[in-house]
């Protein structure tokens, strides 16, 4: 990504981590918006479109998730990305 | 060139194509693709990932309709995944750059995938297998069908193979059975042996080293499997293979002849079989009956019990082609492990000596009667003759003759045609029955002599096992004169006696059995043309005197090797 990046640092607070239905989720609201996200734990990088990449992070709960937006609409997607993570990935058992 | 080394259990030699299943009963596919191919390949691949994504798609829209959103969230997922770079740039690049074929691509990558997400989540993988099959059945589509609907020969190579899985194989293409597992008795030995064809168990692990359509050479006398084998070797093979054809051919020659010696006595070969169409192996070789039908194949391979019309059906296939010649079924002999529904034996440390075959079937009558109304069924069809497995004492052959009348009363009573003197008889295996021979003999209609268990119960040696084989010996003096005692207490009664079991398949004891006075062998039905031609071959006078010498001997080697010469001298005549 050659443009400014935007970064925010979240935290995976639901119990089953980021799994593939969490992965889906961020791969739907990341669609939205004109922007390119990746997230970073570690070292590992994985593409918010790419989902296999994303459940490969291996980010259980409690581990910290540092997202890096570009483009246009990049801090309203992290807004919401914060949100959702926040949220648990709205799982009942989290 | 590699050559694995496994127990030789069927003979022959094949070489062709190799067909691969891997655990699951799955087709392993060529693992590496040609350079010129790749283009195509990855097309396939595309096209296979397509069809993949319509397909889930669909369930994601049947799913999320009757369900809802949350419901149909998990197909999106899975759609998701296989349209994200990642996957497709990862499989791209195993065919591009390591020519692997898509099959083999994909199932690295899923599970490799599926690894990493067990590891660091420890949560069910279940997602990524589902996808991999879904891919897999789009990339191997028609060609996983066509197991059952094979095209052309193929060598089956697997870790072990399942009667189910023999079952659904097409047997008119199928030329050999390797097995990484198994030994002498497994079910890929039956069958090969029972197909003809030649097969290698117990080689060892070579999955990892062979994929589908690459050559590969069965070598069933040897007990050897040749992966990637050099051209040297190839063209041996198949020099072998074009000798052993011509002489199949040459034997054949004999199918309408009669098995009668050059004085003019005249001997009864019959086929030993397992499996119903083997009936036709006998006939194609003019066999003057069947000598041993074992029935065990009914119970292998099936989770219930055989009802009694499956025994009819398998029985009554035989007795018709056979049209008139005898049929000889010997009931059930088995151990109770190997029959659903019975409970497993609590004492069973010595099986070979425990609750098995008559006296299984003595203890459970229901199931005694239900194959003893098929062969009595049967018998109203051709000429059955019914034969009890492993008796060792007067009392148990009575009994089952009991329980024989009793089914035959039952028949009567219902107006079910049978023949009422379908002629009963025993397997001679137990050393006991030999001692009281001179009973048995006014209490039967005829005899047959089973020499596997009788050298097995009179050496007391256990012939599965590797280490003590070399006491298991048909040729052991005391097994002869067993043979011996028993052959002249039927002759004083006239009652006809018949040898089955290895040794009589074995051309070194045809001349000695002979001698012996056996008017009747029964033996493997790949073996009758060349037995048949040394009866021909053979005098009686000559035959008399081979056996007086070898009852005179002391020990094993010393027959064997006695009747090795005698064997040389007339082949050697016979070619002359």
């Amino acid at each position: 990504m050659d443009q400014a990046k935007t970064t925010r640092t979240v935290v995976v607070t639901n119990r089953a981590g980021l799994h593939l239905r969490a992965a889906l989720q961020i791969f739907q609201l990341v669609r939205e918006f004109s922007v390119e996200i990746e997230l970073v734990v570690d070292r590992q990088r994985a593409k918010a479109t790419d989902m296999l990449q994303i459940v490969a992070l291996g980010a259980s709960q409690g581990t910290e998730v540092t997202l890096e937006a570009a483009g246009p609409e990049a801090d309203a997607a992290l807004d919401a990305l914060a949100s959702l993570f926040a949220a648990g990935f709205h799982e009942e058992d989290s | 060139m590699k050559k694995l080394q496994g127990i030789a259990v069927s003979p022959g030699v094949a070489i062709g194509e190799a067909l691969v299943l891997d655990m699951e009963g799955f087709r392993i596919p060529r693992r590496f693709v040609a350079r010129d191919t790749v283009e195509y390949e990855l097309e396939r691949l595309e096209q296979a990932i397509e069809s993949a994504c319509a397909e889930i798609a669909r369930n994601r829209d049947a799913v999320t309709g009757e369900l809802g959103d949350k419901y149909g969230a998990i197909f999106e997922a899975h759609l998701q995944i296989l349209q994200g770079s990642q996957l497709r740039d990862e499989l791209e690049e195993l065919i591009r750059e390591r020519h692997y074929s898509p099959e083999y691509a994909v199932s690295r990558v899923m599970r490799r995938y599926a690894e990493v997400f067990q590891k660091v989540q420890n949560r069910n993988v279940g997602d990524l297998a589902d996808i991999e099959k879904r891919l897999l059945r789009q990339l191997l589509g028609r060609r996983r069908e066509e197991l059952a609907e094979l095209t052309s020969p193929v060598l089956v190579l697997a870790h072990n193979l399942t009667p189910s899985e023999t079952a659904n194989l097409d047997r008119k293409f199928v030329r050999g059975f390797v097995t990484e597992v198994g030994g002498p008795g497994s079910h890929t030995a039956i069958v090969a042996a029972a197909l003809e064809i030649p097969a290698v168990v117990g080689t060892g692990p070579f999955m990892t080293e062979v994929s589908g359509g690459d050559l590969v050479i069965i070598d069933g006398d040897k007990g050897w499997v040749i992966l990637h084998p050099d051209e040297e070797t190839i063209a041996r093979y198949r020099h072998e293979a074009e000798q052993l054809r011509s002489m199949a051919a040459r034997l054949g020659e004999l199918r309408d002849l009669p098995a009668v010696t050059a004085d003019g006595v005249r001997i009864e070969l019959m086929g030993n079989i397992e499996f119903p169409y083997e009936v036709d192996h006998c006939v194609e070789r003019g066999a003057d009956g069947i000598g041993l039908y074992r029935t065990e194949f009914l119970y292998l391979g099936t989770d219930r019990e055989p009802d009694e019309e499956d025994h009819f059906q398998a029985y009554s296939r035989v007795v018709r082609t056979m049209a008139g010649k005898p049929v000889t079924i010997r009931t059930f002999d088995l151990g109770a492990d190997k029959v659903p529904n019975l409970p497993s034996p609590e004492d069973e440390r010595n099986p070979a000596l425990g609750q098995r075959s008559i006296r299984l079937s003595l203890r459970n009558v229901p199931m005694f009667r239900k194959q003893l109304r098929a062969v009595l069924r049967a018998s109203a069809l051709g000429n059955v003759r019914v034969m009890f497995p492993l008796v060792s004492t007067l009392l148990e052959l009575r009994q089952a003759k009991m329980i024989l009348a009793d089914v035959m009363e039952d028949l009567e009573e219902r107006q079910i045609p049978f023949r009422r003197d379908v002629p009963v008889g025993i397997m001679v295996e137990v050393p006991a029955v030999v001692m009281m021979i001179e009973h048995f003999v006014e209490e039967v209609d005829f005899l047959s002599i089973g020499t596997n268990d009788l050298i097995q119960y009179t050496l007391a040696v256990d012939r599965s096992n590797k280490d003590m084989v070399w006491l298991y010996n048909a040729s052991d003096p005391a097994v002869l004169k067993l043979i011996d005692k028993t052959v002249q207490a039927a002759k004083r009664r006239s009652l006809p006696v018949n040898l089955c079991g290895q040794m009589s398949g074995n051309p070194l004891y045809t001349m000695l059995l002979l001698g012996l006075g056996l008017r009747q062998l029964s033996v493997p039905p790949s073996a009758i043309p060349e037995i048949k031609r040394l009866c021909r071959s053979v005098t009686m006078r000559d035959c008399e005197s081979v056996a007086r010498h070898a009852l005179t001997l002391e020990n094993a080697r010393d027959v064997t090797s006695y009747l090795r010469r005698e064997l040389n001298k007339q082949r050697s005549e016979f070619t002359a």
